[in-house]
């Protein structure tokens, strides 16, 4: 199997068809990406279509300095910020999110000790972070559910250091917080 | 509830991706093939830079004609000396005239 460079050089010299070999090589980071932001199936493909074709759209300033998969997940990161942005302003509105009757135990349980399976503790974080903006949101998802530095987290988003760190404390506290009411309100 | 937050996101860290549906790649070529062609990478070589530039360069040499044609036409009608009428003169004053040899 070839290597991107040389399936991009292709597509950049008129073979269109070979976008679906880079689109299948990436698909699976992208849905990674974007499945830490929206868990709607159908919405979540939409999201990784419309990343895509982003990326199709800026293929000429794809330099090749740094790998395929990094500036694929930057697009997708981005695509989902503006998803973010756009649900923020429709959700307002609405109410608390049913949640499983697992994790609702496990949130009113003051036994910390207790295990929580990933899927209850996504979707009890998930109802949570509605409660940060999108930026904060990205800011938090990065650090602690992809595992990314500060400075990659500050690169990603164009931002300084020092303000990414506050965005991951303000967001942490009113992660906290979201928690507590949930807690209570669930009851 | 700090604890419970590290817990969430130890145990969210560990969630599975989903999986795309068999058919999205060609979907999404589907999608392309109504999209304009993208771009062509920027030319590199000097030739292909300077075709670039060609409509710009042709625009600033027919200026730096159409000055120098007017400034020519200004100063002869102004009557003001020019440099063949220099040369005389200083050939004129020169010491050793090749007449006086």
């Amino acid at each position: 199997m070839s290597d991107d460079a040389e399936l991009l050089q292709r597509i950049r010299a008129g073979a269109t068809d070979e976008f679906a070999e880079l689109v299948r090589r990436h698909q699976s980071r992208v849905f990674a990406v974007l499945h830490r932001y929206e868990r709607d199936p159908q919405r979540r493909e939409d999201l990784a279509q419309e990343t895509f074709l982003k990326a199709w759209r800026a293929l000429a300033q794809f330099d090749g300095r740094a790998p395929f998969e990094h500036w694929i997940s930057r697009i997708a990161r981005r695509t989902a910020l503006d998803h973010l942005r756009k649900e923020k302003r429709r959700n307002n509105e609405i109410g608390f999110a049913e949640l499983g009757e697992d994790a609702l135990d496990w949130l009113r349980t003051g036994d910390e000790k207790s295990e929580l399976d990933a899927r209850s503790a996504a979707e009890i974080l998930g109802r949570a972070m509605r409660e940060l903006s999108p930026a904060d949101r990205v800011v938090i998802t990065m650090q602690e559910l992809e595992g990314c530095s500060i400075r990659e987290i500050a690169a990603a988003l164009g931002a300084s250091g020092v303000a990414v760190r506050v965005r991951a404390m303000r967001a942490r506290a009113k992660l906290k917080q979201a928690l507590e009411i949930l807690a209570e309100h669930e009851k | 509830m700090k604890n419970k937050l590290k817990q969430l996101f130890a145990a969210a860290r560990n969630e599975a991706a989903p999986l795309p549906s068999p058919d999205f790649a060609a979907a999404v070529l589907h999608a392309v093939r109504r999209e304009p062609a993208p771009p062509a990478a920027e030319a590199s070589s000097l030739f292909d830079q300077l075709n670039l530039l060609f409509p710009r360069v042709v625009l600033a040499a027919a200026t730096i004609i159409v000055l120098c044609v007017a400034a020519d036409f200004g100063l002869t009608s102004a009557n003001l000396p020019e440099l063949g009428d220099g040369a005389a003169q200083v050939s004129s004053q020169w010491l050793f005239n090749p007449g006086d040899l």
